[in-house]
């Protein structure tokens, strides 16, 4: 490590964050591979540490001989500061070395929000932000996760992005980088050969004109780049590779357990939900590999809790099997089993039984909205009979504190609407007051969290307006006046976070210099209440002459040309207009498993959906 | 079930880790090494490792006792360090599993080597500074129930020191209390001495070596 580093330490906050050196870290030999690669996460160690993403990839690119993958975090703004100071550049953690010599450097964008983040990182690692002003072919500056699939507002920044499952694309990708850099080719000349890779998409080869009213006229290919670039994914679960350990933070970070991923997809359907949409087709492991690598994985990193992740946990349709398989050997092991992103309709006694064999924690659950139509609007086909049910098990099994998810703002909402919200919570509390079974001498605590609707890419809700500032100011309002009971709990999701994230997640390419702008006048870690500067990002675009409004609270026809329409997910847009408009007769798609709603994203795997 | 003192050391960059986090470390650590820990009973169990003293952030540490119990009395107490240092991260190393001998609260004194860059402190000013009887620093304590920065003198609590040089470093030995009743570390050492000189060194490194009890002699 470097010896100012070293120095420079003390006097931070948290400073194992910055030190590398944790259990099962992969170290190579520098000279004994081709390829450096660095895996950054665009937010603070313990938010990067917490995904799972990063840690497949990262095994995936260190199981090869020829790489060395290794991770980088933003470093926190005290951090920054000291580096800055003493020109000090963003290394990697493993060896310490400065990544702007590196072969790759890889982002994984998990949120609208961290891009000022990407920009701040490549800066401290001595870049230029724009990936035309990079000129040699090293370091390739790559993309991937969730918001890949609307990359536009970032697209000047990097070289390429990956759209959809990363597992096979990033050694495709690898592969082709070898050959050039031996070839001692140009950028150019590896990137347009790259766009060739299934689901590799080349922002620098797509020519974008606009209307006069600033939407979109068209997307042109050129240098032979595919019209349309289709995401990737991996067929088979059970093959797929999963890393054998984990990289184990000293500090503590969000989730510091084994994570373990059940099925991709989700056969539900809910039409505001993108990660519903970008993940189809449904895809299960099979309980006996899944059970196999979390007994590696205790065993190889010594963590006491297994968290069974997925979109909607109990629609995994061998749950009791894979409990069964688990429970058989965690309790001796001292080992917990989380099973979170539960489904208010099919949480049955035996489940909860089975739960609480093990650790108890609060009980949540996500109507997303207060009213039976506006649930059949959002198709979140759950009814009020259900949760209360569902309730009813919960509070007779112990427990006394429930968390309700709802949304403000979607579509077509009213304020009757809004007050369903605080009604619905009331029945709760009256449910648990009525229950003779329910924890002696206890009161209830039903907390009510009410996030604000974005709306998302490949959603049937891609065409709607986001709910003014104004308007979700009157709604979180409208919901306090009218709250039944003072049992209940409101807390509300920042308005001006909502707008921006609103505005990025449906922004065209127009937006990277909003964005470089932004993070120019010291924007970073929007994401974070303490650092995000809403007065900064209005004064930008009004200095720029592009309204956020435009893309956040404007309607979009049908006909428009999106930003992202070059890019196809598996889901064609006849199927999101079709769900669009059942959304507004507020009529329901049924979920997969009882009947197919030719979705069409089966097509990506052969015509296979785990249904 | 017996107990037993693991003598752990703590060098390099693992400095950094915590006193907090040691514990998280040291908790996986056991489990991976699969040594038969005795597990507290309640309604949360967690294996009973208990650190006997807090290392400050940044130092280094060559003999760090930490007491364990071990219920499976065939378990042999040298497996216990052997099987540890294979689960260990870089950095951390058990010296030797030993039978308590002293009771955790007869820790007094800690004694430690702390180097400094000449460039920063020269040793005429550091002799000076610690001979002028009249280091002290700030700690934050209580008043009423407010949070305050209290003066706490320094060079009435040191126990001994000695200085040594090299082309480069000022290598000072010195024994600061330790213990329940009333700690002292090298940063809050360096900090009095800055304060007094006018100086603004930091130290290149800091190493707790040994601990002693009340009467000098090596804590066992």
């Amino acid at each position: 490590m470097d010896k100012r580093i070293e120095k420079l330490l003390p006097t931070v906050q948290k400073p194992a964050r910055y030190t590398g050196g944790e259990l099962n870290q992969v170290m190579k030999d520098k000279n004994a591979v081709d390829i450096r690669y660095a895996f950054c996460f665009p937010d603070s160690y313990e938010i990067g540490m917490s995904h799972l993403g990063i840690k497949i990839l990262y095994a995936i690119a260190n199981e090869r001989p020829d790489t060395w993958c290794e991770r980088v975090f933003a470093p926190w703004p005290d951090m920054e500061e000291k580096m800055r100071e003493q020109n000090i550049p963003l290394y990697a953690l493993e060896s310490g070395d400065p990544i702007r010599d590196f072969d790759f450097i890889g982002f994984t964008l998990q949120y609208e929000l961290c891009y000022t983040n990407v920009l701040n990182m490549l800066d401290l690692a001595g870049l230029p932000v724009r990936a035309a002003d990079r000129k040699g072919l090293a370091p390739i500056v790559m993309g991937g996760g969730p918001c890949a699939c609307n990359p536009e507002p970032i697209a000047e920044f990097f070289d390429l992005f990956s759209l959809g499952e990363g597992e096979e694309v990033n050694s495709e990708i690898m592969d082709l980088y070898a050959v050039h850099k031996k070839r001692g080719s140009t950028k150019e000349a590896f990137l347009r050969d790259a766009a060739g890779i299934p689901g590799v998409y080349v922002p620098s080869l797509y020519d974008i004109s606009y209307h006069e009213d600033g939407t979109v006229e068209a997307i042109t290919p050129k240098d032979g780049a595919p019209a349309t670039v289709t995401k990737r994914i991996v067929r088979d679960l059970d093959k797929v590779y999963y890393p054998k350990t984990f990289v184990v933070p000293f500090i503590d970070v969000v989730h510091d357990r084994v994570t373990h991923e059940i099925f991709r997809g989700c056969i539900r359907g809910c039409r505001f939900c993108q990660a519903c949409f970008l993940n189809r087709p449904i895809r299960e492991k099979s309980p006996e590999v899944i059970n196999e690598q979390c007994k590696g994985l205790i065993e190889q990193t010594g963590y006491d809790e297994i968290s069974l992740c997925s979109l909607s946990s109990s629609d995994y349709t061998k749950i009791e099997e894979l409990l069964n398989l688990l429970l058989d050997w965690t309790p001796g092991e001292q080992v917990n089993v989380a099973l979170p992103s539960l489904r208010v309709d099919n949480f049955s006694d035996e489940l909860l039984q089975k739960l609480k064999s093990v650790r108890r924690s609060g009980l949540t659950f996500a109507p997303e909205a207060g009213t039976q139509r506006m649930r059949d609007v959002i198709n979140k086909n759950v009814t009020e009979e259900e949760m209360l049910e569902t309730a009813n098990i919960a509070f007779a099994g112990g427990y006394s504190a429930v968390k309700l998810y709802f949304m403000l703002g979607l579509p077509t909402e009213t304020d009757e609407d809004v007050e369903g919200i605080g009604l619905l919570a009331k029945k709760v509390v009256d449910t648990y007051y009525q229950n003779p079974d329910k924890p002696k001498g206890r009161g209830v605590n039903v907390g009510v969290s009410a996030s604000s609707f974005v709306p998302k890419p490949f959603t049937p809700f891609q065409w709607e307006p986001q709910a003014t500032p104004e308007e979700l100011k009157h709604k979180q309002q409208h919901l306090k006046e009218t709250l039944p009971s003072r049992k209940i709990n409101v807390s509300f999701h920042d308005i001006k976070t909502s707008f921006l994230e609103g505005v990025f997640a449906r922004g065209d390419r127009r937006l990277c210099a909003v964005i470089e702008e932004a993070w120019k006048r010291g924007c970073k870690f929007d994401s974070w209440g303490e650092f995000y500067r809403f007065d900064t990002w209005m004064e930008v675009f009004s200095d720029l002459g592009l309204d956020p409004a435009f893309y956040a609270n404007r309607r979009r026809e049908y006909g428009e040309v999106l930003p992202w329409d070059h890019l196809n997910y598996g889901i064609p847009k006849k199927y999101l207009i079709r769900e669009s408009e059942k959304a507004k007769r507020a009529e329901t798609t049924d979920n997969c498993h009882n009947k197919c709603a030719g979705c069409g994203a089966n097509k990506l795997n052969g015509g296979h959906c785990d249904v | 079930m017996y107990e037993t003192r693991l003598w752990l050391s703590k060098r390099g960059r693992i400095r950094f880790v915590s006193h907090l986090d040691m514990f998280r470390l040291m908790t996986r650590a056991v489990r991976r090494a699969h040594i038969p820990l005795w597990y507290t009973e309640g309604f949360n169990p967690h294996p009973y490792i208990s650190f006997l003293l807090a290392l400050s952030l940044g130092v280094e540490g060559e003999r760090e006792p930490i007491d364990i119990r071990i219920v499976d009395d065939a378990y042999p107490m040298e497996q216990v360090a052997s099987a540890l240092n294979a689960a260990l991260p870089e950095g951390l190393r058990v010296e030797a599993a030993t039978v308590p001998e002293m009771k955790p609260a007869a820790i007094t004194w800690g004694e430690y080597t702390v180097t400094y860059d000449k460039a920063e402190l020269s040793a005429a000013d550091l002799t000076r500074a610690l001979e002028s009887g009249a280091l002290e620093t700030e700690k934050s304590g209580k008043s009423g129930g407010r949070k305050v920065m209290k003066k706490v003198g320094v060079s009435e609590h040191i126990r001994s020191w000695s200085l040594e040089e090299t082309p480069e470093t000022l290598i000072l030995r010195v024994v600061l209390p330790a213990g329940s009743v009333l700690n002292l570390n090298p940063q809050q050492l360096t900090d009095a001495v800055n304060a007094y000189l006018g100086t603004a060194a930091a130290p290149v490194r800091a190493v707790r070596e040994r601990l002693l009890n009340a009467d000098g002699k090596e804590f066992r």
